[in-house]
């Protein structure tokens, strides 16, 4: 009979709902109790971590970790203690990359807004952060309007314009290997402004654009656009794909023997897909943003050091270092004004300069007034198979070009920023 | 209609229009809701044609991005006003729905669905590729939601989340509720014998292209209205809006919440937007949980949660 009337208040039924309600309880109860400790310095790194630009983005957040690190163990931001809060923005949803901005601002109250690393998002969280009235600062965005025409004033920037990548390749291939140029570009935004960043170089400088093939995203097969430069013999092929793309179209390049004849050139590179190249791919002039292999720079043998330890014994790439420049920026310029108001922080970071053992750049390095873009050095240099004395080591830097120099001047970004009333 | 159903009504209205006061009390946020609000409308102008009509369309995202840029492009081009946005993005969508379902409507079962992917891919790669006019893959930037200036009062969705929460919410409620008179008057019952038996529906002289036609318009103008909201919620327009993968989030919501149901898109988009929204600051594996549940629901529960629950419910 107890039998009986046990088994009918408890059937599967029962059972498994009650089981689905512990269960969602679990998850629910830290979403209720989400207040977090109220005394510490917030920073939110909005970036993605799943997706085509999964790796970037992490590489970003463990730079920022170990800045985090190192701030605590320095007294913190206002002798109060920092703790980052990450979300993942996605690679390609820009809608939830605001979401994101949206959530750590309203909701986590972040003092500061880090990312992103695709630009349609550094443009829209660049928004969100802007009517939120957040100090915030862009990791790995290139696109030229940032800074540019949709420049803010809370809004700055620790990665380089398209222009500047350019500017900064276009002298050296230029000066050193001719006036010739033909241009393999993928077809989508990033792609045409570094073609049309290029096509001003060579305009004012009395060059010759041979031709251009715009390659659909995701090609495999660059044979037909690489038979037609070599038929316009330029002097230098300049390839603008990245990702796999670039795999492809510089393998390709190769088994045409078309680093023999011609040079092999493009704008940004970064070690991230250089490593994923095959040796014999690893060919061309181009720039990167920051480099791990550099002579007598305070500080750099320690920061390589402790990344290390963070990134499975691997050295640090550009975007390490944007993650680690951008979180200590905000605790530099806090400390400095003595504040966490995003106006009066921002006020103070134009024309700041970045300290030797932050910057880890041979030049000065700062924040330029006016359009809030850092003014950083950048590499110049080649490409190699393999390493020589480190693995890692598959960029040889020819040329450092300072960023002011490469970079349009303020006047002619199409930037002016608004300050609040 | 039946006293249960309409207590649903009341639980999910009042539900609806407390949210700003409760949301933010758990843990959420306003702007939160207001994305849920959005996509559920989305979800369920899409349930129109899939649950109510059997039709599964895999494009509605072109629809919804059409609403989306139509907004952006005026207010950054022609006149700064988010009415007129919304009244423009709609009018793209729902034009574009009325010429491309003339060609698609003829279609069944995968090839309907094939199509439509194929004719949202196409505006999907007009706004991807045409740099000047929408910004390419760096989206369409450089303008804002401006407050709403009715003549007799101003609505500031621009600095109060909750305004446009409301402004959101108004515009849910009016699509809604013609959803709802729609699928109550004979020409929703005649949807409702074409999605059971389209032969026997055909049989008994029910234009059956021209419904179809109809239903695909009412559902893609809807979408289009969703797309303008998710516009003022994000003041950006980006390609992705457009893309098939933005359609399956919809079909997902959609199967998750139950098809077959009135509310059940509005209870999947829910689920879909505050899991994405809580699951992915745990792990950035959130997409595996979002799939499990989807695979459970499909296996488990074809008729979705709310089916479910109403399923048990009957006598």
């Amino acid at each position: 009979m107890t039998n009986k009337i046990l088994r009918d208040m408890l059937d599967r039924r029962t059972v498994i709902k009650a089981a689905a309600a512990a269960g969602v309880a679990q998850v629910a109860a830290p979403f209720v109790i989400s207040a977090r400790a109220a005394d510490t310095v917030k920073m939110g790194l909005d970036d993605p971590l799943t997706g085509t630009y999964a790796e970037l983005g992490r590489n970003e957040q463990i730079g920022c970790e170990l800045a985090i690190d190192e701030i605590n163990a320095k007294g913190g931001i206002l002798a109060r203690k920092v703790e980052l809060l990450v979300e993942d923005s996605t690679s390609a949803d820009t809608g939830t990359a605001v979401q994101k901005a949206r959530k750590l601002i309203e909701r986590d109250k972040v003092d500061f807004l880090l990312g992103n690393v695709n630009s349609a998002m550094a443009l829209a969280t660049g928004e969100v952060s802007n009517e939120l009235k957040t100090f915030h600062i862009v990791t790995g965005g290139h696109t030229d309007a940032v800074t540019g025409t949709d420049c803010h004033w809370n809004v700055f920037r620790v990665c380089n314009t398209t222009r500047m990548e350019t500017n900064s390749v276009a002298q050296t291939l230029f000066t050193k290997y001719g006036k010739k140029w033909y241009f393999i570009t993928p077809d989508y935004a990033f792609g045409h402004t570094l073609q049309q960043g290029f096509e001003v170089f060579l305009k004012a400088h009395g060059g010759i654009e041979t031709g251009a093939s715009l390659a659909p995203l995701g090609a495999t097969d660059y044979s037909s656009y690489l038979i037609k430069a070599q038929s316009t013999n330029p002097d230098v092929i300049i390839f603008l794909t990245a990702g796999q793309d670039a795999v492809s179209s510089l393998k390709q390049a190769v088994q045409f023997g078309l680093d023999k004849r011609f040079h092999i050139a493009g704008a940004q590179q970064e070690l991230e897909v250089l490593e994923g190249l095959p040796p014999d791919a690893r060919i061309g002039t181009w720039v990167f943003e920051w480099y791990w292999n550099q002579p007598n720079i305070k500080g750099l043998p320690e920061f390589i050091a402790a990344i290390r330890k963070r990134n499975g014994g691997k050295v640090p790439t550009a975007r390490h270092w944007f993650g680690y420049t951008a979180a200590w920026t905000c605790a530099l310029v806090a400390n400095e004004t003595k504040s966490l108001d995003a106006v009066k922080m921002a006020k103070a970071l134009e024309g700041f300069t970045l300290p030797p053992e932050i910057a880890l750049m041979p030049n000065k390095t700062y924040y330029r007034a006016g359009d809030h873009q850092l003014m950083p050095t950048l590499y110049v240099g080649h490409a190699v198979a393999q390493g020589a004395k480190d693995p890692e080591d598959l960029f040889v830097v020819d040329q450092l070009v300072k960023g002011d120099e490469a970079a349009l001047p303020v006047a002619e970004t199409g930037c002016h920023v608004k300050w609040p009333a | 209609m039946p006293l249960d159903r309409r207590a649903a009504d009341a639980v999910v209205w009042l539900l609806l229009l407390t949210m700003p006061f409760w949301l933010n009390w758990i843990g959420g946020y306003t702007a939160l809701g207001t994305r849920v609000v959005v996509l559920a409308l989305a979800a369920m102008s899409l349930n129109f044609l899939l649950g109510f009509t059997g039709v599964l369309s895999f494009g509605h995202a072109a629809y919804f991005g059409l609403g989306v840029y139509g907004l952006g492009l005026t207010i950054k081009y022609l006149v700064p006003s988010s009415l007129a946005g919304m009244a423009l993005g709609v009018i793209a969508g729902t034009l574009a729905a009325m010429i491309l379902g003339m060609l698609i409507v003829r279609l069944r079962g995968i090839y309907f669905a094939m199509v439509t992917i194929a004719f949202g891919q196409v505006f999907y790669f007009i706004a991807y590729r045409w740099n000047d006019v929408t910004g390419g893959d760096d989206g369409l930037s450089g303008w804002r939601r401006l407050p709403v200036d009715l003549g007799f009062a101003r609505i500031d969705i621009l600095n109060s989340d909750s305004a446009l929460y409301y402004w959101s919410l108004f515009w849910f409620a009016v699509a809604v509720a013609i959803m709802a008179a729609l699928l109550h008057s004979p020409f929703g019952r005649t949807l409702l014998a074409i999605r059971e038996n389209e032969r026997r529906a055909r049989f008994l002289g029910i234009p059956i292209d021209r419904h179809i036609w109809l239903s695909w318009v009412i559902s893609c103008g809807f979408v289009s209205l969703s797309g303008t909201l998710y516009a003022l919620l994000n003041n950006f327009a980006d390609p992705h809006d457009l893309r098939w993968d933005q359609s399956g989030d919809f079909v997902i919501m959609a199967v998750l919440g139950g098809m077959r149901n009135f509310w059940g898109p509005l209870i999947g988009a829910a689920i879909y937007v505050v899991l994405q929204d809580y699951i992915s600051s745990q792990t950035e594996n959130w997409m595996s949980f979002i799939g499990l549940l989807f695979v459970l629901v499909v296996m488990f529960f074809p008729r979705g949660l709310l089916g479910m629950l109403r399923r048990r419910a009957a006598p």
